[in-house]
């Protein structure tokens, strides 16, 4: 390792294999690679073209919504549009794309070379297209995909019309049990990565905020998910061999079930945003030059938000078959997620103020995200207020609170990830002035298509309906030409990775002087990471103080050795 | 490590002292900014009623008012975060050379303990409102068990008396609701006449016993702010008090398959006479199959006239009743 | 690791295999499938908790004509899957101290007991009155012994396996991750069974 470096220039050295992407080794992202970067990127793709097919779905659905009768498509169709596209963000595209950020960049953070588990790591990500092709392959199948909405409430859900064994209901739960299957492997591993894999030095309170949310997050994964299996199991049984655990006519409870789907499905909803609040955690400091405030604070309150969000689920019943004591308690419980939430936010706003702020496309999106999240939150926490709820419940202000959090604060947090980390997994620069032209039609594209779902909701407008009486047409079709305008925003966005990543300038190691472990390696990083397992010796996010992060060199991209402050020193005894 | 290359700041105390940031003009001006947001979130507040269907009953009442202060609340919450936002967005931003950093302010215990009790007790506020709400609503019958009866008011606060509570005298039998793929049906039992269109007596306490043939389905009228979801195998009571005379929409709102967008009704709210007289009148009319869509457009698609894309399962026959409504009905 | 060399293959190799040592000297398999099985707990409490709903709540419970369950056979059933738990246990004990065959003795007796479970298992379904399509109790009765029952197969199933890789030499050099991992299973199966016995048989 001490070998003075020759003429080699240091970033080419690093990477003993060929750039990912470069072009003579494209094929790595098609094969069974076992790295966790490649990995990262073909979940981060996979599911982003998902995205795209989901957002088609979308655009006809505002398409037939535009009118208030039910022309443009049949009923039937409308009804197995929305099913796919609820389906298909959530299980293809959020999910996937989430695990796609978290295998990239926890090794990175926390200093190891890959996952604990490279080959299950594997294995997991190549059953998001086998399901994603059993969910598309439900359009062919007689009778059509399921039309039961992505709850799959019964009776509806076991109605099977066709009466076929093999019908869009039962492909449905067998790709959403796959996507069970897969997740439960990346959270297994995942788990194990952060909880043994960090490098020397990085005690719990030395990890990025953004780690804490995914290891959260994914905790929220193996307590709920097996719930939502259970259920589906059940469900599945029901549909095909004719069992009656959910089907009222011989003697079963269709609640219950909606009491498995939630107390799996409440809590995804904070697998979704947790890591997104971990971007936020990362990207704020960065771009306004100061330390993450209220660090400890941050991390703790993403676990309180797990803990808490397993108590909570039945604020999606509060006008289903629940006494009134359920409907009150779990008001309380579902009010309380604010507090620790309220923490988080507080704590950015605090981050921004008074730094040395630069908007650039990733702190623009961020910051576009956190206001929508607010807006999100202030509507979530009347929702969770039960009589106000019973009113908007099934109407469209339910749909417009979850495209804040999910179209809002999920996909632009996306954004603002892959803008701030694009330099690092390419090695390249993106285009700063499409960058922006994509934020500001993505903002104004969420605001004119999701805003005017909420006057909709108090009108009474129903959800999940192909035709509506003409008194809410004139929101809708604002509705339906933002939502057009948020479809063309994903055009500058397509066409500024597919252009910096083969054409974009050289990146650097660390264009944004950021820092962190992933910062310390040259972009993209060597198959290994890094040279030396680097040995931490500070908390994350020293903006505006000199400690240094590590006490050797883990990139061995600078010249010399470094020296070894006192400081280091004095760390890296208490360590061993 | 040269990760903050070139930043020699004068090294600033790491939490800053309250006190000493908030001197009496900052006070003043941000009093004056807080009273700004809130007189906007008042006002915003009051804006909120705009924003909902008339108020056709006594629930709306109360819905209204909580939906008016959580607007409030909420819109003080936002303005806040986000004009503190947009603040530094605008003055805080980096000179395009100055490579320097922030102050290196890590937390501040205080700070982070006011953010943390504010909405403790925000949320304590409205859960109580809420739940007051709620109680004086008591919308859900007998499904509501025993446990909310010991529970049914606030300690130290007697329950008000809703407007039409009933004597427990004048007691008629609830209206039945049938609620099927697709189509609604109300039988008033006293009377022995069914209608597709739900007419209620205005300022008395109307009961329901909510049942479903087939799949979930839910009662929903949004003039009345109320909804309950229906569950095939089980009777679920109801209850409100319409106070407003006129035509309202009621909408099934809990998906129920191909037809669920069209699974529509009205309910009249009329004086107690008119209520009467109609249900004497339709008293006299022959049962006779009502309108409906769902059933016609299958029978077309099984005739191969039109085609209805996917599979979808048959609908019900349309019901038979005393009284019809037809889709054309206005209401408001 | 010198990153001077011309060959650019062998760097790779050099770097790939440096990092390999570093990375995999803690074995995280055995943490790693703890977890799992922590997860996998919880579909079990899902059906559990569904069981109890249905107990609680459903109008006629038990398929008409039908008593109850007999808890005899079940009950010597149950004595045999808890006592394997201790043989499983012993066996392990032998391999930590290279005994291998009596390691693979009690290991073998492990198999048999677990398979008189699954023997006593099907010759109690073939005796019953009703079936999986009975109502709820029918579907929930078959749903959780078949499910477990399904684990019980699954650790008879690994233990084969891991009697056969006993027999390649040297198998143990690297530690007994294969075995020890069966065991843990073969403990939860039986945790699940005690927890799922009190339920339905006992609970009647
Ligand atoms: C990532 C996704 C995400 C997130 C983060 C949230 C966050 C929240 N959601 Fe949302 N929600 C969904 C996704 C999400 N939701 C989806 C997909 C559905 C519908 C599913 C379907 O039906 O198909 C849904 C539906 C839904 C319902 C059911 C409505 C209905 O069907 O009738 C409710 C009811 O309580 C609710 C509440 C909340 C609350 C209280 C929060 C809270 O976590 C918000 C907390 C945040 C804040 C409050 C803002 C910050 C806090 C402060 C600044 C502190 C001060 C503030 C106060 C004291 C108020 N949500
Ligand atoms: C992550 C989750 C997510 C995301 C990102 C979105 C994104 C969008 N959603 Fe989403 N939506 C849900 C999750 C999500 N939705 C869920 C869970 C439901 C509930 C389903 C249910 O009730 O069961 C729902 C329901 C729902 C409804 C209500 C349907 C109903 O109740 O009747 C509507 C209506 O407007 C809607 C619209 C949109 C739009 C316009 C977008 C836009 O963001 C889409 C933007 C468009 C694109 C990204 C497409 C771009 C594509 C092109 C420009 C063409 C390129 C073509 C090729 C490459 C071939 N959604
Ligand atoms: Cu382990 Cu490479
Ligand atoms: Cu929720």
């Amino acid at each position: 390792m001490s070998n003075a470096t020759l003429e080699v220039k240091p970033s080419e050295q690093q990477t003993p294999t060929p750039e990912p992407g470069a072009p003579d080794n494209w094929r790595r992202f098609f094969s069974f690679s076992t790295d966790h970067k490649v990995i990262g990127i073909q979940y981060i793709v996979t599911a982003f073209i998902f995205f795209l097919f989901g957002g088609l779905l979308a655009m006809l659905m505002r398409g037939e919504l535009i009118t208030p009768e039910a022309d443009l498509v049949d009923r039937t169709v409308y009804n197995g549009l929305f099913t796919m596209h609820g389906t298909i963000m959530l299980f293809m595209w959020t999910f996937p794309m989430l695990n796609g950020l978290a295998n990239y960049l926890v090794p990175l953070m926390i200093g190891a070379r890959d996952m604990a588990f490279p080959r299950l790591n594997a294995a997991a990500f190549w059953l998001v297209p086998v399901f994603g092709v059993i969910l598309t392959a439900s359009f062919f199948v007689p009778g059509g995909p399921s039309q039961s909405g992505w709850w799959a409430y019964p009776p509806v859900s076991l109605q099977n019309p066709t009466g076929n064994l093999i019908n869009g209901q039962a492909l449905w739960l067998l790709a959403v049990a796959l996507s069970g299957v897969s997740s439960i492997m990346g959270a297994v591993n995942i788990v194990t990565t952060i909880i043994r894999m960090r490098a020397p030095g990085m005690g719990w309170f030395k990890m990025p905020a953004f780690c804490w949310t995914v290891f959260s997050a994914q905790m929220i994964q193996l307590i709920g998910l097996p719930a939502l299996t259970a259920g589906a199991v059940m469900l599945l049984l029901d549909l095909t061999v004719g069992t009656s655990f959910f089907d009222p006519a011989k003697g079963g409870d269709p609640v219950l079930y909606q009491h498995f789907f939630w107390f799996y499905s409440h809590p995804a909803v904070y697998v979704i945003i947790l890591p997104i609040f971990g971007v936020f955690s990362e990207v704020f400091p960065v771009y306004s030059r100061k330390p993450l405030f209220g660090y400890r604070v941050v991390t703790i309150s993403s676990v309180l938000i797990t803990i808490l969000s397993l108590i909570v689920w039945v604020h999606h019943m509060f006008a289903s078959g629940t006494p009134g004591w359920m409907r009150m308690l779990f008001m309380f419980t579902t009010m309380a997620i604010s507090i620790p939430t309220g923490i988080k936010v507080f704590a950015w706003v605090a981050t921004v103020w008074g730094g040395k702020l630069r908007l650039t496309s990733a702190m623009l999106f961020a910051l576009g995200g956190l206001t929508t999240f607010l807006f999100a939150g202030i509507t979530g926490i009347m929702l969770s207020s039960a009589p106000f709820d019973i009113h908007v419940n099934n109407t469209y202000f339910v749909v417009g609170h979850f495209h804040y959090v999910i179209n809002g604060a999920v996909v632009m947090g996306f954004y603002a990830a892959i803008y701030h980390w694009f330099p690092k997994m390419t090695g390249r620069m993106y285009y700063e002035g499409l960058g922006k032209l994509h934020f500001a039609l993505t903002f104004i594209g969420i605001n004119l298509i999701f805003l005017p779902m909420h006057p909709l909701g108090l009108m009474g407008m129903p959800r999940r309906v192909a035709s509506y009486d003409p008194e809410f047409a004139f929101w809708n079709v604002i509705a339906s030409l933002g939502g057009f305008l948020l479809g063309v925003s994903t055009l500058p966005f397509i066409l500024n990775m597919l252009s910096s990543w083969t054409q974009g300038d050289k990146a650097g190691d660390n264009p944004w002087r950021a820092i962190g472990l992933e910062w310390l390696v040259s972009s993209p990083p060597p198959h290994e990471n890094f040279e030396e397992i680097p040995i931490v010796v500070s908390p994350p996010y020293g903006y505006g103080s000199d400690e240094p992060l590590v006490s050797n060199n883990p990139g061995g991209i600078l010249e010399e050795e470094p020296e070894k402050t006192p400081i280091a020193n004095l760390a890296g005894k208490a360590n061993s | 490590m040269n990760t903050n290359d070139g930043t020699s700041q004068t090294p600033e105390p790491r939490t800053r002292n309250l006190g000493r940031v908030l001197n009496r003009r900052r006070i003043l001006g941000l009093a004056s900014l807080a009273a700004g947001n809130f007189a906007i979130s008042v006002w915003m507040g009051q804006e909120a009623y705009k924003w909902l269907p008339p108020q056709a009953s006594s629930e709306a009442v109360l819905v209204d008012k909580l939906f008016s202060f959580m607007t409030a609340v909420g819109t003080f919450i936002f303005i806040g975060v986000v004009g503190t936002l947009l603040y530094s967005m605008i003055f805080q931003r980096a000179a395009k050379y100055d490579n320097s950093d922030g102050p290196p302010i890590e937390g501040n215990v205080k700070l982070e303990v006011i953010w943390t009790a504010v909405p403790i007790m925000l949320i304590i506020w409205i859960g109580t409102v809420s739940y007051k709400t709620y109680d004086q609503m008591s919308i859900l019958g007998s499904i509501a068990p025993k446990v909310m009866a010991t529970v049914d008011t606030v300690p130290g606060e007697p329950r008000e008396p809703v407007p039409g509570d009933i004597s427990p005298s004048d007691n008629p039998a609830p209206i039945e609701v049938h609620s099927r793929q697709w189509s609604w049906e109300f039988r008033y039992i006293d009377q022995n006449v069914s209608s597709t269109e739900l007419h209620l007596p205005v300022n008395q306490r109307a009961r329901f016993k909510l049942t479903s043939d087939d799949v979930l389905h839910g009662f929903y009228v949004p003039a009345f702010r109320v909804k309950q979801d229906i569950i095939p195998g089980k009777e679920i009571d109801f209850a409100f008090t319409p106070i407003r005379e006129g035509r309202y929409r009621l909408r099934d709102s809990e998906y129920s398959g191909t037809y669920f967008a069209a699974n529509q009704t009205n309910v009249v709210v009329e004086s107690q006479e008119e209520y009467q007289r109609w249900l004497s009148e339709i008293a006299q009319n022959p049962p006779q199959a009502a309108q409906n869509l769902a059933y016609e457009e299958y029978s077309q698609a099984e005739q191969g006239t039109i085609s209805l894309g996917w599979a979808t399962v048959k609908p019900a026959p349309a019901p038979v009743v005393n009284h019809t409504s037809s889709e054309e009905d206005s209401y408001e | 690791m010198s990153t001077t060399s011309v060959d650019p293959n062998l760097n790779t190799k050099a770097a790939s295999l440096e990092g390999h040592g570093e990375d995999h000297e803690e074995d995280h398999r055995l943490f790693g499938f703890i977890v799992f099985l922590l997860s996998e707990s919880v579909i079990f409490f899902s059906f559990f908790t569904g069981y109890i709903v249905f107990k609680t709540s459903a109008g006629d419970w038990l398929p008409a004509g039908f008593e109850g369950l007999e808890v005899r056979e079940p009950l010597i059933n149950t004595a045999v899957l808890v006592s394997s738990s201790f043989v499983i246990y012993f066996a392990e004990r032998f391999l930590h101290k290279d005994n291998l065959w009596g390691f693979r003795i009690f290991w073998l007796l492990t198999m048999a007991m677990g398979s008189f479970f699954l023997y006593g298992q099907a010759v109690e379904w073939m005796g019953l009155p009703f079936g999986f399509t009975s109502g709820v109790f029918g579907g929930m009765f078959y749903l959780l012994t078949g499910f477990h029952g399904l684990h019980v197969f699954t650790g008879v199933l690994l233990q084969g396996i891991m009697l056969g890789r006993s027999f390649i030499p040297n198998n143990y050099e690297e530690g007994e991750f294969g075995v020890e991992a069966t065991s843990w299973f073969w403990h939860f199966v039986d945790v699940i069974w005690i927890l799922l016995f009190i339920l339905i048989y006992v609970w009647q």
